[in-house]
């Protein structure tokens, strides 16, 4: 992961400038205009456009958890939707059983969510790259099994249905409300994210991902930094699956299937393999994705008889998106970013000179 | 997925006197027999391309349930000529086979295994909208399209199997044989795990990679669409056969991703496994016990009962 | 008639990383020719050019040509070029590590021989090589150094060759094991008409066995000449055979030496 080229006059004097999150003065105001936007947005938007910012942070806390298992620790994970499962399980069981508030079942969730943490980051210890993908995805399995038979013996065979959280007399059941609640769960995620990466677990992820006997040779402790990323990533997950449980007010095991973890996966592809930006902007643009895919059904002439199938018609779209990730620009958006970035940087070369080629 | 063979409650209630099972127990025997048939097809479609190419095909159970709807396709258009539409829809798959490869796994080669298996993913997802675009989501029915029936027969000991679960067992048996004959004792056999141990080597002995990948996908895709077809004609077509195609990967990795042998017995294990515990225990486990046959073997043996003993990390 | 050419070629890797930078040179039939040179030369990727890329690191032949016997065949597909007769046994991951060493002679395809020629091929193998004939049923991955390097040309060898490219063949080899190799390698040269290039870093093997030799350095080619030659010529006394000429030079000096003076004279 390269840092980009910085114009000249840029140095740092003291150590906080050199862990500062916004090193330059360009870096802070465009920060400040984006938060400026972000906390605007709500005001002129529509409840139709606020729910699909909801479900952008929504995703965007899932796809961040992934990015850092996934894109940063280098543990390939298809089991996110179970994970999602579980936080949203535990939200909907706590709160048939025990009635418990949110301020018990979010900490539970997280809880839950380190647990199988630990459950599905034991194979890693023994297990790389497809093999641990599918035990992954095995773990997956087991886990909607046992949130299936939750509902049938409890006889939610529908699901569960759950209150909106309480604070106090208030119920949170605003579109605006939930919009900055889930802003800043997604912003604090993305913090909590950049803040690890640059510690000494994020560097000893990078290593691990980079070449994991190298890495042990280093003294990194290898299986302990990998559980640590399980646990992290899924405990994060699983608050995740939590908040959606609360925002849709209904939790049922027939919304966790495969599909939505590669859902997942493909915001980590799509966006663009380790990197935090990428994380946002792949979860973006796969839930922005089925309602474009609407539009233009709707949009298209003699296209009507297919909005019946829409179902059908996003995951067509989405395969065809996912496989022209993936043959043609496998770095993803970001890499799109940063290749349109390097051209008008690099203009009129087309490359960064090789070091040491010409004697 | 109903249940194939069946029980005729008014057969005797015996048996075979000579190995005093009941009927029930024989019975049993027969679904086993007949799941790990179909498991042991489906699986062999992933050793194939696995062992030739180090990817996990998981557009596999998708593929073969394309061929199973190219069937009814053709059973519908040719519908006076079952054998026609049979051989039609049999060369189709093949086609497809070679196609998804040509046109999308070839341009992975060199690339990371992990980007090349999440495009068979990603082809999975686009074949499920296409197909139910195509076809519609509802049930299918390719046996009367093709104006066959699918009695049932009796078997030893007052079990009863259909015809054409009889016919999976039958096919298995029959594509499991020549595939032995063809990888066992024939030097393409080696060569074909040659190109997956070592790709640039095999190609820099002579090896016609793009060759070899190609047959490996046509074959995979072939073994696989015999079993949707099967699978189909038995008891009918709609998207669950997805989920067959999923659940068997488990028996192809519990007897080793790159060994036709071990996937024969990781079909049988899961499959005497499976159907075992949906009679004495729960019927809703037929979904989650070749997982957790899979989550067993890898904590003990991740490389299987037969698989080749290489550092797993080689993705 | 020349074997092999190479006129002014240039590889380049990711699009931007120029391995090699217009090398030409030529190989007679029946010749031993060494390519000599420090780490990052460009040796092992003129090798792999002329034996074919398999678009791994988006390496190509960005300029230049390569002639086998008149035919034009860069950017051609390895198993093109070994049914052309061009074999190539690599630096490193030269044997098939999970298949047994029988199992890694039959696997090699040969160009335009059936089934019995190649049971001659594997017999031919077994007494070149006598001890891997013991070592029949060893897992590829589990042999000596020696041994493998034994298995990899042999391996080569199956693939019926008319010019073999060998990288690397004493890397991380005994002295003793090394003479060995050499020696066989002349008796194959000999029975078979074979004709052979190798890299070499270890330049006192490369001479002792070669016929004609080049120098490779940042990518180009800066001596060639007949192994008696450079032999005795002092910058390869000095630099890569060892023998000091009295005046201390940093290793900074011996990599990216200026030698415009000598060389070219």
């Amino acid at each position: 992961m390269s840092s980009p080229p910085r114009a000249s006059g840029y140095f740092r004097t003291d150590y906080a400038d050199d862990y500062a999150l916004l090193a330059t003065r360009g870096a802070r105001i465009w920060v400040a205009l984006l938060v400026l936007a972000l906390l605007a947005f709500p005001l002129i938007a529509s409840p139709f456009q606020l729910d699909i910012a909801c479900q952008v942070f929504l995703a965007g806390v899932g796809s961040l958890s992934l990015m850092l298992l996934t894109g940063y620790a280098g543990q390939i994970s298809l089991g996110h939707a179970g994970l999602i499962a579980a936080g949203a399980f535990t939200v909907g069981i706590l709160f048939r059983e025990t009635n418990a508030s949110f301020w018990i079942t979010l900490p539970m969730a997280a809880l839950v969510g380190a647990l199988l943490g630990v459950i599905f980051g034991l194979p890693s210890l023994r297990l790389r790259g497809l093999y641990l993908a599918v035990s992954t995805l095995a773990l997956h399995f087991v886990v909607i099994y046992i949130g299936g038979e939750y509902e049938t013996r409890r006889g939610f065979s529908t699901g569960i249905m759950i209150d909106p959280p309480r604070v106090g007399s208030l119920e949170i059941t605003d579109g605006r409300a939930w919009y900055f609640i889930l802003l800043v769960a997604a912003a604090s995620t993305l913090l909590i994210c950049l803040n690890l990466l640059r510690t000494r677990s994020g560097r000893a992820w990078r290593a691990i991902r980079a070449h994991e006997t190298v890495a042990e040779t280093l003294g990194i402790g290898i299986a302990a930094y990998k559980l640590l990323a399980f646990v992290i990533s899924s405990s994060i997950t699983a608050v995740a699956g939590a908040l959606f449980a609360y925002y849709r007010g209904f939790v049922s095991v027939e919304a966790f299937s495969l599909f939505l973890t590669i859902q997942y996966v493909a915001m980590v592809i799509v966006g663009g393999m380790g990197s935090l930006l990428g994380a946002l902007l792949g979860a973006a643009f796969v839930t922005i994705f089925p309602y474009v895919i609407e539009g233009a059904l709707l949009a298209l002439p003699g296209a009507q008889g297919f909005a019946s199938l829409l179902f059908a018609v996003n995951y067509a779209a989405f395969g065809v998106v996912m496989i022209f990730f993936l043959l043609l620009e496998p770095l993803g958006l970001v890499g799109m970013w940063h290749r349109i970035q390097n051209y008008f940087r690099l203009w009129p070369y087309k490359h960064r000179p090789a070091a040491g080629a010409h004697q | 997925m109903s249940e194939l063979g069946g029980q005729d409650a008014d057969a005797s209630p015996l048996t075979s006197d000579l190995w005093h099972l009941s009927s029930e127990s024989v019975q049993l025997v027969v679904n086993i027999i007949v799941l790990a048939a179909i498991y042991a097809l489906l699986a062999c479609g992933y050793v194939l391309i696995y062992r030739v190419s180090r990817v996990m095909n998981m557009a596999h159970g998708e593929l073969s349930m394309l061929g199973a709807y190219l069937l009814f396709a053709t059973a519908t258009l040719l519908a006076h000529h079952p054998i026609a539409a049979l051989i039609v829809a049999v060369l189709m798959s093949i086609a497809v086979g070679v196609l998804v490869y040509v046109v999308l796994m070839r341009r992975m080669t060199g690339e990371m295994v992990l980007a090349a298996i999440l495009t068979t993913i990603a082809i999975g997802i686009l074949l499920r909208g296409v197909i139910v675009l195509v076809w519609s989501a509802s049930e299918q029915h390719p046996l009367q399209a093709l104006g066959f029936t699918n009695p049932s027969l009796p078997v030893f000991g007052g079990a009863r199997i259909s015809t054409c679960a009889a016919l999976i067992v039958v096919m298995t048996a029959l594509v499991y044989g020549s595939l032995f004959a063809f990888l066992r004792f024939g030097r393409w056999g080696v060569r074909m795990r040659a190109a997956g141990q070592n790709p640039l080597l095999a190609a820099q002995r002579g090896i016609n990679l793009h060759a070899i990948y190609a047959l490996a996908w046509s074959l995979s895709t072939l073994t696989g669409s015999i079993a949707g077809m099967l699978i189909a004609l038995d008891s009918g077509l709609d998207q669950s056969m997805v989920v067959i195609g999923l659940k068997a990967f488990a028996p192809a990795l519990v007897g080793g991703l790159d060994s036709l042998l071990g996937a024969l017995c990781g079909a049988l294990i899961v499959g005497s496994s499976e159907v075992l515990a949906i009679h004495y225990v729960d019927p809703l486990l037929s979904d989650v016990v070749p997982f957790v046959v899979l989550i067993a073997m890898l904590t003990v043996r991740p490389w299987g009962l037969f698989g080749t003993r290489e550092e797993l990390d080689r993705v | 008639m020349t074997l092999l050419e190479v006129q002014k070629l240039e590889v380049v890797y990711h699009r931007s990383i120029s391995a090699v930078q217009g090398i030409s040179l030529a190989i007679q039939p029946a010749q031993i020719v060494a390519l000599l040179g420090t780490n990052g030369a460009g040796k092992t990727t003129t090798l792999r050019a002329i034996s074919g890329f398999l678009g791994l690191d988006d390496a190509r032949v960005s300029e230049g040509a390569i002639l086998f016997k008149g035919e034009h065949i860069e950017n051609e597909l390895p198993h093109r070029n070994t049914a052309r007769g061009i074999v190539l046994v690599p630096e490193r991951d030269k044997v098939f590590p999970n298949l047994t060493v029988s199992e890694n002679l039959i696997a090699p395809v040969p160009h335009g021989v059936g089934a019995g020629e190649q049971r001659r091929r594997e017999t031919l193998v077994y007494r070149f090589f006598p001890q891997l004939r013991d070592l029949r049923h060893r897992i590829g991955g589990l042999l000596s150094g020696g041994e493998r390097q034994m298995l990899a040309l042999a391996g080569a060898i199956m693939c019926a060759p008319e010019l073999l490219l060998v990288d690397e063949l004493s890397l991380g080899l005994a002295p003793v094991v090394v003479s060995a190799l050499l020696q066989r390698l002349r008796e194959i040269r000999r029975e078979l008409g074979l004709t052979i290039l190798m890299v070499e870093q270890s330049a006192p093997v490369a001479l002792e066995i070669a016929d004609y030799a080049y120098v490779m350095e940042n990518g180009r080619i800066v001596l060639d000449g007949t192994a008696e030659r450079l032999r005795s010529h002092p910058d390869i006394q000095e630099f890569y055979l060892g023998r000091e000429s009295g005046e201390r030079r940093s290793y900074r000096e011996v990599k990216q030496y200026r030698r415009r003076r000598r060389w070219y004279g």
